[in-house]
């Protein structure tokens, strides 16, 4: 289920691209500001800023579920209507948020590896000497994405809430009557 | 000779009201009904004669206000929503007025989707996908999207959907409501082979006269049965 959960979300282009966008761009300036905190840079502001951060990523998980539960509502209550348990739907619902966080992470990794690569690459040729080649270590984004994650615990409780109220009945309905 | 043992479904003093704009509708008033092991039988009625709820309440996608509903020998009008769904996946397939395919899903995928919560093997669940695409005579459609697709041949998309777990009874809601006179009667036929060949109970919910394809015709208004014939 958890792949059918993934081929779902690739097939939803528009929704997952914005959300991977989004999510990719909070996991970058969480992790960013978490680096600033550890080394003391800005102070307490760091703390703000994570507040916000991590504000933001409850928002929009609560968001993403909401979409995923109201949107698609006569995909589910037609998957009911074939014999799937709530539980089953959950696991897709959950599986979608969850690959779409992890897809965040995942490019975040890969330009911060692209950039540490290419600095490395022009301080040999002596070019922008000035610039830290590791803009964001892997341990602030390590913990960032493990929150993040914790953080969709209360957007599952929200979507199982919907999903509980989705009857199969409106599978039978038909559409605009 | 049928028996008792024969019969998939009864309906025993069922009702059923609703509450709409502060009055009280009685869509299913008294009935009782017993549709045997692979009998395809039509229930056709007016529009708002209670036909649809009779059926939502026989799947038990509805609960009955009173009565029973004894599906394949078990009494599911009060069974937990857990149970109905088991049941759902084991013995019902549906089919939809509105065809109710996943639009982001190509056709082979939507006939699979039924199989996912289960424990077969993805191979398997191919097999049996494509070989229920054959039946319905869609195989070379099989990588198309629903958007790519005609009516009819949505439809029997949706038909293979309904059967590629074999099961027990098909219910259709009104299933050749939205195609034409040509893709009805493919549908109908469709469904008429696969009544005598596997052997599966059908019911089909119309407001049109169908009745050459069934074996039973039930006539509703009101909310209750008029005629079986």
């Amino acid at each position: 289920m958890w792949r059918k959960a993934i081929l779902l979300s690739l097939r939803e282009k528009k929704i997952f691209t914005v959300f991977t966008l989004i999510y990719t761009i909070l996991i970058f300036l969480t992790s960013f500001f978490w680096e600033l905190a550890f080394s003391g840079a800005i102070g307490e502001a760091a703390t703000y800023f994570l507040a916000i951060f991590f504000g933001t990523s409850l928002f929009l998980s609560l968001l993403y579920a909401w979409i995923l539960v109201s949107r698609k509502r006569r995909v589910w209550a037609t998957f009911k209507c074939i014999g799937y348990t709530n539980k089953n739907i959950m696991v897709l619902v959950s599986g979608m948020i969850l690959f779409t966080t992890l897809v965040g992470f995942i490019v975040v990794i890969e330009v911060l590896f692209h950039y540490t690569a290419a600095l490395a690459y022009l301080h040999s040729a002596d070019f922008l000497l000035g610039f830290n080649s590791i803009l964001v270590g892997l341990l602030p984004v390590i913990i960032t994405s493990a929150l993040f994650i914790v953080v969709q615990l209360v957007a599952f409780i929200l979507a199982y809430r919907k999903v509980l109220k989705v009857r199969p009945i409106i599978a039978l309905r038909k559409v605009g009557g | 000779m049928s028996s008792d043992k024969d019969i998939m479904i009864e309906a025993v003093d069922v009702n059923k009201e609703y509450r709409r704009a502060g009055a009280i509708i009685r869509a299913l008033a008294d009935v009782n009904l017993k549709i045997r092991s692979g009998e395809f039988t039509i229930i056709q009625g007016p529009t708002g004669c209670g036909k649809s709820t009779l059926l939502n309440v026989l799947s038990g996608l509805d609960l009955p206000d009173s009565g029973r509903i004894i599906f394949d020998g078990e009494n599911i009008a009060r069974a937990t929503e857990d149970r109905l769904s088991r049941l759902r996946r084991q013995k019902i397939g549906f089919v939809f007025q509105d065809f109710n395919l996943v639009n982001t899903l190509t056709a082979i995928e939507n006939v699979e989707s039924v199989l996912w919560p289960t424990v077969l093997r993805q191979k398997e669940i191919e097999n049996r996908a494509i070989a229920a695409l054959r039946d319905v005579d869609l195989l070379d459609r099989k990588d198309h999207y629903p958007v790519q697709m005609s009516g009819g041949e949505k439809q029997r998309c949706g038909i293979a959907r309904a059967i590629i777990h074999r099961p027990r009874v098909i219910l259709a809601d009104e299933a050749t409501g939205n195609l034409d006179p040509e893709s009805e009667k493919q549908v109908m036929n469709l469904l008429k082979k696969i009544n005598s060949e596997m052997e599966t109970t059908i019911i089909f919910v119309t407001h049109r006269d169908l009745s050459q394809y069934g074996t039973k015709t039930i006539k509703m208004d009101k909310g209750r049965i008029t005629k079986i014939q």
